[in-house]
């Protein structure tokens, strides 16, 4: 039961980690700041930004 | 007394150690066992666990015996090193992060369409040499890249192939390999676009499927940038339901009388479509029509692998295709060309991708929190890869032959009626009838299954028969059909916006140096005029592909396995070269070996290509053809400008062909020169490493 909570747990972060709402909480914890959606469009512009800098894989 | 208990203790240590060799002497075994089985199998069904379990045990035995040697032996992994992800933390790009949701992370960025698509292709020489080139490719040539490759950034501060490529072995490296991903890239993103124009040509149902995820996306943009900023994985939710009442009403409109015809387009109208979508994507805010796309596509990616692999371990579909095909004498509906070299170069990404080098040396060496954490990641993350590539090659080789080489083969080929298909596709041996053909259309909701070349129909039709057998039956399976075509398709036009966007990047980098204003990425002429330049580009050879009487897949294909190949050796003479550096030398069979295969393959297929006699494989020879029959007098009317187009195309895939040997024919005699001066003493073998640091994080924390 504990492995499939952790597995579980492992899962949940993977997805909060893939739709970028882990690095969001990372940058408003850096900039010491709260979120509200100015914040949150600040953030996905340089996070979109960088991201589609690089090629994706085919 | 401690003599006492230690004995029993030191007699159970050796009891686990003895167990635990025995357990990978019986993995070792299987793994053998099941290669056997499925190579010298011959005349008989197979089921497809064969191929799964030989896959698993090969992958375990190549990770836990090849990958940690190299990791301690070759590379000398060191946890007490403090990696790039926790000496330059930032709380942005710079973040040390659980290996295992690395893995995930690094897994969703290098699984594109391609470990799906070239399987589905290369079953025309039956299931044997593509998932034998699958399987060995990856545990000996991809994972190794893809891990050196890790490697080599995450102690150069996560640096890309391209800067790294410019310090190990010269500025011309660096320059060429911008050039060649940014060619290949425009190769690719035609090739991928044709699957697409070949998998919604004709079908009402997926073309409005399709077509209904653009305003879902805008949607989705305006959702997440206005009204719940921040709820991506809430949004990406609300968007997949979205998407699965969108195939739900497909059905409604490929049956209504008003509205099919709408859907229903030509290959030319889909081909033009996608251009101008792409040309949007490229040209719009990002957050608007890319990044949503790309979110929901990320998560139904993983999330119908994890289906695919769960549909296969419980079904155990039988393999109706045989080990061998005919076609391995080099005359296949397909591709043309025999085994050697054409097999290695049309599965890539399933084996060996020079792309995945790029991801390597992207985001990935920023977050590692472990230098060891790069074994599960780096090696891993392509063995899961190469098994999806085998996963394909199971959904493709379900189907009868005859099914399967009638959804896969141009018109060009087999004749442009049904009767004349299934007549020619039976004479080869595999026995084919058109009232099958048309009760397998009814069935997945299509008008017809014939010429849908590109492998994205029949690899929907592998996986809905998959899908559809662990529940359900032949009433679902027009569901899971479509359903897998959406799958596909939003992969593909994912990959299409957002390669677009980078092309028009990389051509704004390269301009901005002739005038720096159009390197200016929001100077809105700059962009409007870099990304035509982009959209234009591939959007020809797309249009060369769906104008080709022979299906297109068989000239674009081919060049983009050539292109993606010499990437990878772009990859693995940087690699080597690092190896050398480190006083390595005596392994560099390790990625010696792979890239000297790789030039032999490419060099092979793409001399092939440019000047073989056989006009179904030489671009040159198809083009002397073309020109001896407008000469003679053979060809008139308004077919006289097509097959004029047709010379030039042939000519024009040829030189683009001729490019890609010179650019990476310059690497890697640049790189042979640096090691000739290494081994010779007259050129110093610096290595160009971070400095080192002592790690402060433990392996808890990590």
């Amino acid at each position: 039961m504990t492995r499939l909570r952790v597995f579980g747990s492992l899962m949940l972060a993977l997805l909060r980690e893939l739709s970028d709402e882990n690095a969001y909480q990372r940058y408003l914890a850096a900039k010491q700041r709260e979120h509200s959606a100015e914040e949150w469009r600040k953030f996905s512009e340089a996070r979109l930004r960088e991201k589609y800098f690089r090629p994706k894989c085919c | 007394m401690p003599l006492m208990t230690s004995e029993p203790a030191a007699r159970s240590g050796k009891l686990k150690r003895f167990l635990g060799h025995l357990i990978w002497v019986l993995v070792a075994i299987v793994a053998a066992f099941c290669l056997a089985a499925i190579a010298l199998n011959r005349g008989e069904h197979i089921n497809s666990a064969w191929l799964v379990l030989a896959a698993v045990c090969t992958y375990l035995v190549g990770f836990r015996f090849y990958a940690r040697f190299i990791a301690r032996r070759v590379m000398a992994l060191d946890n007490q090193r403090a990696t790039p992800a926790e000496r330059l933390e930032n709380g942005h790009d710079f973040e040390p992060t659980n290996k295992w949701i690395l893995f995930g992370h690094h897994f969703a960025a290098i699984a594109g369409p391609g470990p799906l698509v070239g399987p589905v292709l290369a079953a025309q020489f039956g299931y044997l040499p593509g998932t034998l080139w699958i399987i060995i490719g990856a545990v000996v040539g991809g994972a190794v890249q893809d891990f050196v490759i890790l490697f080599a950034s995450m102690r150069r501060d996560g640096k890309s192939l391209g800067q790294m490529a410019r310090e190990e072995i010269g500025k011309l490296g660096g320059f060429v390999a911008l050039l060649t991903v940014l060619l290949i890239m425009i190769i690719l993103l035609a090739v991928v676009a044709l699957v697409v124009v070949n998998a919604l040509a004709g079908s009402p149902w997926g073309t409005f499927t399709i077509a209904a995820t653009m305003p879902i996306a805008l949607f989705m943009g305006w959702y997440l940038r206005y009204w719940r900023p921040g709820k991506v994985l809430e949004c990406s939710a609300i968007g997949f339901v979205l998407v699965l009442s969108a195939i739900f009403a497909g059905q409604w409109v490929a049956q209504s009388p008003a509205w099919a015809p709408v859907f229903t387009l030509s290959p030319l109208a889909l081909a033009f479509a996608i251009t101008l979508y792409g040309f949007l994507a490229s040209a719009l805010p990002v957050w608007l029509l890319l990044a949503p796309r790309d979110y929901l596509s990320t998560f139904v990616k993983l999330g119908v692998i994890f289906l695919l692999a769960a549909g296969i371990v419980f079904v155990r579909p039988e393999l109706e295709l045989p080990a061998f095909t005919r076609f391995t004498d080099g005359n296949g509906p397909i591709f043309a060309g025999k085994i050697f070299p054409f097999c290695f170069i049309t599965i890539a990404c399933g084996a060996i991708s020079g792309f995945h080098s790029l991801i390597s040396s992207g985001t990935t060496p920023k977050m590692i929190t472990k230098e060891w954490h790069a074994w599960p990641v780096g090696y891993g993350a392509m063995l899961l890869e190469s098994f999806v590539a085998v996963m394909a090659m199971i959904a493709a080789c379900v189907m009868h032959p005859g099914v399967y080489f009638a959804v896969n083969s141009p018109a060009g080929i087999v004749g442009g009626t049904p009767a004349a298909a299934v007549a020619t596709i039976s004479s080869w041996g595999f026995p084919v009838s058109a009232a099958e053909m048309q009760q397998l259309a009814h069935n997945v909701g299509e008008q017809t299954l014939f010429y849908r070349t590109g492998g994205a129909p029949s690899l929907a039709l592998g996986m809905a028969h998959i899908f559809a057998h662990s529940g359900g039956g032949q009433a679902v399976i027009g569901f899971w059909y479509h359903f897998a075509i959406m799958f596909e398709a939003l992969f593909i036009l994912t990959v299409i916006d957002a390669g677009t966007r980078v092309g028009r990047f990389m051509l704004q980098d390269v301009l901005g140096h002739v005038h720096p204003a159009l390197g200016r990425t929001s100077w809105m002429p700059g962009v409007l005029m870099t990304s035509s330049a982009v959209v234009l580009a591939w959007g020809y050879f797309l249009y060369q592909g769906v104008r080709d009487p022979l299906g297109g897949i068989n000239s674009l294909w081919p060049l983009f396995g050539i292109a993606n190949q010499l990437l990878a050796a772009i990859a693995l003479c940087v690699a080597t070269t690092i190896l050398i550096k480190m006083h390595r030398a005596r392994y560099i069979w390790i990625t010696g070996l792979p890239l000297l295969w790789l030039v032999t393959v490419t060099f092979t297929a793409a001399w092939q290509k440019i000047f073989s006699p056989v006009p179904r494989i030489g671009f040159l020879a198809q083009a002397r053809q073309l020109q001896a029959a407008l000469e003679s007098g053979a060809v008139t009317g308004a077919k006289i400008a097509e097959t004029q187009a047709l010379i030039f195309n042939a000519r024009l895939d040829a030189v683009v062909c001729g490019v890609f040997m010179i650019l990476v024919a310059i690497i890697l005699i640049d790189s042979l020169r640096i090691w000739a001066g290494i081994f010779a003493g007259s050129r110093t073998s610096q290595v160009v490493e971070a400095p080192f640091v002592l790690s402060r994080l433990t392996t808890e924390e990590a």
